[in-house]
């Protein structure tokens, strides 16, 4: 097209204009190239955009990068501040009447932990009901009922985390504390090993190990794990039901015809869109790994790994809301710039694989953010 | 194969019977189930907020708790909330655009289309947290490190430092990261609408001798600018909700400040900060807050919606 257009000398319908244009023509400067400049530099500027997100953070956690080199990834212990020394029967180390202080210490493992533990437990609640109200709405849904089911899931995958995260906070999280959480606790302990894995906490004081009854607070991770499948709910719903949307209609048809009854061909339906909709799960999931603020009013913060679920955690992006403005020194910076890293990184690795699996289908995953 | 047909028995049939109508009940279910979750989430927010809400929130600042009139309103984030968004649109917008226009016009015989296509999807996915902090380490960190470092620059440096007295957190930060976010938002949905003009209006535009610019920006924009108000508008609920990428930079304030080079005042940040803060007066604040913002959100995407499908409506009157 571009060709045709500059081929073809400008047919403006006053002389002036175009003596001015075939002026600037001259001087190489035709508007067709300023707006093919500039577009280009639009486009340009995303992929800098990336760029910059990705060089940026290297650079500042560079110096984290190369004290805690792999260890970061397994260490078990957050630690921004310096501590009094202590040796292994408990007492304070001394030298020369000063209290020899130990390094702060960096391990990203706690909030890896979190992030993923929170993100199953998410997609394992979201998954199995987003599924069923696409499945719903695709085969099931009354004509008239669509348009304002569909608007009602659109709207909630726009409303603000951070209004999810008041709810959880103040509804949510008081309400599990009260009466989910007792009720769970009276009614499992009786299986063998439930009560050790979920009700009780360890912890280790002057080398011998403490285990009492854990607290029930509300703000652990099971709230942050609920708080974070509704949020995921409408996002999943959508893309779920654009995926099994475009199944064709033979498909069904052709099942049906052999006889099959509703299950048997909504379930061919899921099983042909299968990676499709192991796509809208992956979007969910990365969506779930980046949530801020929601899950940093609900999960408790709590910087150590604990196998129980009703206990408070940490994600990576709920130590960094919490820790990024108060960081004073620069190794600490430096380390919560590294969990940015992995973070990112991690949310990358996500999006590209679900967006490889979802195109093709007709849904449009960039809407769905 | 066709000897070898099996018939299924009556009590298998029913079985799979039974299974199709039990699933079919869970599906209905789970639909109700999240509607009404999620009906309750939203109408809890909703009834909280109206319940907190007064004429002294949009007139008043905010008045520290155990002073009289307390807790006051929450004016200075509306106008800075107001600002932010204007100053991320200025850059957002037009930058957004121009991408967009290259993806849908240029992009066809260039090897820039797909990546940056790609990359604007995966970008949109970015947690919004990590652009918060590439903010802070470009705008926030290097100004307020390195002061001296800069002074004895140039009397450029000297002149762009004045600019930020303080040296700290400031508004340009915020609404540079909420830029970041708008920009990959806006590119790809004025893509989408572009696209949706027909191809012969490019066609009649270059026959009649106008130049390809000259195509774009009088035939081809004009023709979709209804769809593309409402991407922007889109991208500006999202942004508008968005905490994350401004604790960092524009970090929020209680005082009313219309200079965006200091820390400036957001609604949503001052809404989580009353909401996990210890008060109850502030707490009821930020439920005031909050309605404020689901109401804005609301109603762009009731806009989008309408306009959307009456444009629908429109083109299949055309067709």
């Amino acid at each position: 097209m571009s060709e045709l257009s500059s081929n073809i000398p400008s047919l403006a319908p006053d002389g002036q204009r175009r003596n001015r244009s075939l002026i600037l023509e001259h001087r190489g400067l035709s508007t067709d190239a300023i707006m093919a400049g500039l577009a280009r530099t639009g486009a340009v500027c995303i992929l800098l955009m990336l760029a910059a997100l990705i060089i940026v953070l290297a650079i500042t956690a560079w110096p984290a990068i190369t004290t805690f080199g792999w260890k970061f990834l397994v260490g078990t212990q957050w630690r921004p501040n310096e501590l009094p020394l202590i040796d292994a029967a408990g007492n304070i180390v001394y030298e020369d009447g000063e209290m020899v202080m130990s390094p702060p210490v960096f391990g990203a493992l706690p909030v890896i932990y979190g992030t993923i533990v929170s993100s199953i437990l998410a997609i394992g609640f979201a998954v199995p009901l987003s599924f069923g109200a696409a499945l719903f709405l695709v085969r099931l849904c009354p004509k008239k009922l669509i348009g304002g089911i569909s608007f009602l899931v659109e709207f909630l995958a726009a409303v603000p985390s951070i209004a999810y995260g008041m709810w959880g906070l103040f509804v949510l999280a008081p309400f599990l504390q009260r009466y989910v959480e007792p009720t769970l606790k009276s009614g499992l302990s009786w299986i063998p090993g439930v009560n050790a894995w979920l009700f009780v906490q360890t912890s280790t004081r002057t080398g011998e190990s403490i285990t009492s009854e854990l607290p029930l607070t509300g703000r652990d991770m099971f709230c942050g794990g609920l708080v974070l499948a509704i949020m995921i709910l409408p996002i999943i719903t959508a893309i779920s039901r654009d995926v099994l949307k475009s199944v064709p209609r033979a498909q069904i048809e052709g099942t049906l015809a052999l006889g099959s009854t509703w299950w048997q061909s909504s379930f061919e339906m899921l099983r042909y869109s299968r990676s499709a909709l192991f796509g809208a799960v992956m979007l969910g999931l990365a969506r779930a790994a980046g949530e801020t603020m929601a899950i940093t009013m609900v999960i408790g913060n709590n910087n150590q790994i604990n196998k129980s679920l009703f206990a408070p955690a940490q994600t990576m992006s709920s130590l960094l809301a919490n820790e990024f403005a108060e960081a004073s020194s620069e190794i600490h910076r430096a380390a919560l710039t590294e969990v940015a890293l992995i973070l990112l990184l991690m949310s990358l690795i996500f999006n590209v694989v679900a967006r490889r699996l979802v195109v093709g289908s007709n849904a449009n995953t960039a809407a769905a953010h | 194969m066709s000897a070898a047909r099996k018939r299924i028995s009556p009590a298998y049939q029913n079985y799979l019977n039974t299974k199709s109508t039990v699933f079919k009940g869970l599906c209905i279910a789970f639909t109700a189930a999240i509607l009404a979750v999620l009906a309750f989430v939203t109408f809890y927010l909703l009834q909280k907020g109206f319940t907190h809400i007064s004429l002294s929130f949009f007139t008043e600042l905010p008045i520290p708790p155990g002073m009289e009139n307390a807790p006051g309103g929450m004016k200075n984030a509306l106008i800075g909330t107001i600002i932010l968004i204007a100053l991320a649109g200025v850059v957002g917008i037009p930058l957004g655009m121009l991408a967009g226009i290259y993806l849908s016009e240029y992009s066809s015989n260039s090897w820039l289309g797909a990546p940056t296509r790609f990359i604007s999807d995966v970008l949109t996915g970015v947690p919004s947290i990590v652009v918060g902090i590439l903010g802070y380490e470009l705008l926030v960190a290097p100004i307020s490190a390195n002061i001296s470092y800069w002074m004895q620059f140039t009397w450029l440096t000297r002149k762009l430092l004045h600019l930020f007295p303080n040296g700290t957190f400031n508004g340009y930060a915020g609404a540079a990261a909420l830029a970041f976010i708008m920009i990959p938002i806006v590119a790809r949905t004025t893509e989408e609408m572009l696209r949706l003009v027909p191809h012969s209006y490019r066609e009649a535009s270059i026959a009649l001798g106008a130049t390809k610019a000259r195509t774009i920006l009088k035939v081809v924009v004009p023709a979709a600018t209804g769809s593309l108000v409402t991407g922007i508008m889109l991208s500006i609920a999202r942004i508008a909700g968005e905490t994350a990428p401004l604790l960092f930079t524009a970090l929020g304030s209680r005082l009313l400040t219309l200079d965006p080079a200091n820390p400036f005042p957001s609604l949503t940040v001052q809404v989580f900060t009353y909401a996990t803060g210890p008060f109850k007066e502030e707490q009821e604040l930020a439920w005031a807050g909050m309605l404020i913002l689901i109401g804005l959100v609301f109603i762009l995407n009731l806009v989008v919606r309408l306009t959307i499908h009456s444009m629908q409506r429109n083109k299949l009157a055309r067709a």
